[in-house]
């Protein structure tokens, strides 16, 4: 349990810096601009209580906002995809309910499972992220590509990450 | 009685999420939302959520500290270049306008103090792109300050904390920058479309004026943010709007955004008493 926890909050802290000390300065272009650090609320246990799970969505979306000065845009984007977690969980269910000790990883779950699952939960945050940026819905179609863009190379990278992660057992 | 609480029980999930979308969306308008004189904005109160904060202020100079030394050579010979300019600039002061000595004396006279500052963080790729600097409110910075590039304009000052301070980038979908030609004076407006951090649009020039491609656009000095002609960029294309009897420019930025490693803030001494005289004379017209 300690070592989950454990787990869980370095997942926070490495993900974290990853994305405000490399990934927000790569710019290959405006329509790539990934967001890896939704690995660490997708990767949370699926029993984790959906209300705890709204709050660590809140906490997490304001550290990066307060790193890319976007002043609750990711907060709300995190917390929409948070809230919208327990009806896509129950939507991918595998027959029979998941595991108690279910985790949403490769291992755990299955390629196909993880792929569903990431991508679905990245689209809902991008969708609110990338709009609530924008602020308008003016350049509707720039948005849309910046989103579809930047949404499937996040999850390329969600799930190199862990690949990596698999590998070295962590 | 019964029944709210019956009510909360069972939607608890739903009104949690309402109110921390709440919360997210009042940060969000708190960051729009239009200062007293429709520029400035209220993004100082929400401190605590931006990059001025003590936490990722921290973390982005001691990253920006360990990767400085990967690019001093280019920062050395831009300062070279830049100090060779300075040079000649001053000399050829000296040698047209006799000016009284003063201490510290600047190209600008006394009304502009320069201080020199490190990005410690930056972007371009962003639908709004800002700046963190090393130095703040013990520095003498404050909010509005303009800050230039050896090269040219790079933005406004829109927060500071003690020891760190964020600047809204011109490439930022909210600025907007009063710009006149070089040549001719003609005022216009700079805005940023959002898609190019090399571009930027000056628009509101009237069709009047004959404008080719290669002219120098500069700062108009309208503004108490900016010293008149630091160099903005040069017109890279020209679109007239023939129902508007406007052109639209489109500009090559002088300032390399992503090359950006230190910058100087520029404070306007007589900031306070000119706008305590713009205001009182609109207070005198408007009938008060």
């Amino acid at each position: 349990m300690i070592n989950e926890l454990g787990k869980n909050i370095a997942r926070f802290f490495v993900f974290l810096f990853i994305q405000v000390l490399i990934l927000k300065h790569i710019d290959l272009s405006r329509f790539i601009n990934p967001f890896l650090y939704v690995i660490f609320l997708l990767m949370l246990p699926i029993r984790t209580d959906k209300a705890l799970v709204l709050f660590i969505a809140f906490f997490t979306g304001l550290t990066i906002d307060m790193f890319y000065n976007t002043m609750g845009v990711n907060a709300a984007a995190c917390v929409f995809m948070a809230y919208c977690r327990p009806r896509v969980l129950r939507f991918y269910a595998p027959k029979g309910e998941y595991d108690s000790s279910a985790k949403p990883t490769i291992q755990s779950m299955g390629l196909p499972w993880v792929i569903s699952y990431v991508s679905t939960m990245v689209f809902l945050h991008h969708f609110v992220l990338f709009f609530l940026e924008a602020f308008s819905f003016s350049s509707f179609f720039t948005t849309l590509a910046i989103i579809i863009v930047s949404g499937i190379t996040t999850v390329g990278l969600i799930v190199l990450s862990q690949l990596i992660m698999q590998r070295r057992r962590i | 009685m019964y029944g709210i609480i019956a009510f909360f029980r069972r939607h608890y999930f739903a009104v949690l999420f309402v109110a921390l979308e709440f919360f997210c969306l009042y940060f969000i308008f708190l960051g729009r939302a239009p200062g007293k004189d429709g520029r400035e904005n209220y993004y100082q109160q929400a401190r605590f959520v931006n990059s001025a904060n003590s936490v990722a202020g921290s973390v982005y100079k001691t990253y920006s500290d360990i990767t400085s030394y990967f690019n001093l050579k280019t920062v050395n010979e831009r300062l070279a270049e830049e100090n060779m300019q300075l040079h000649n600039d001053l000399a050829s002061i000296n040698d047209t306008v006799k000016r009284p000595k003063v201490p510290h004396a600047n190209p600008y006279g006394e009304q502009f103090n320069f201080i020199a500052a490190a990005v410690i963080d930056n972007s371009t790729n962003q639908a709004s792109n800002y700046l963190t600097l090393d130095i703040g409110k013990k520095q003498g910075i404050g909010e509005g300050m303009g800050v230039i590039s050896p090269s040219g304009v790079v933005g406004v000052v829109i927060s500071v904390s003690d020891h760190y301070s964020v600047v809204m980038s011109i490439l930022h979908k909210n600025y907007q920058l009063s710009a006149m030609l070089k040549k001719g004076g003609t005022f216009g407006t700079i805005t940023w479309k959002g898609d190019d951090y090399r571009f930027a649009t000056l628009s509101q020039i009237p069709m009047s004026e004959t404008v080719l491609v290669g002219d120098s656009i500069i700062s108009s000095g309208y503004s108490t943010i900016y010293p008149k002609g630091i160099s903005i960029g040069v017109v890279e294309k020209v679109e007239p709007i023939p129902t508007q009897y406007f052109y639209t420019i489109k500009v090559r930025l002088s300032t390399n955004f992503k090359k950006l490693r230190y910058v100087y803030v520029v404070s306007d001494l007589m900031r306070q008493e000119r706008t305590e005289l713009e205001d009182n004379a609109i207070k005198a017209t408007s009938g008060k």
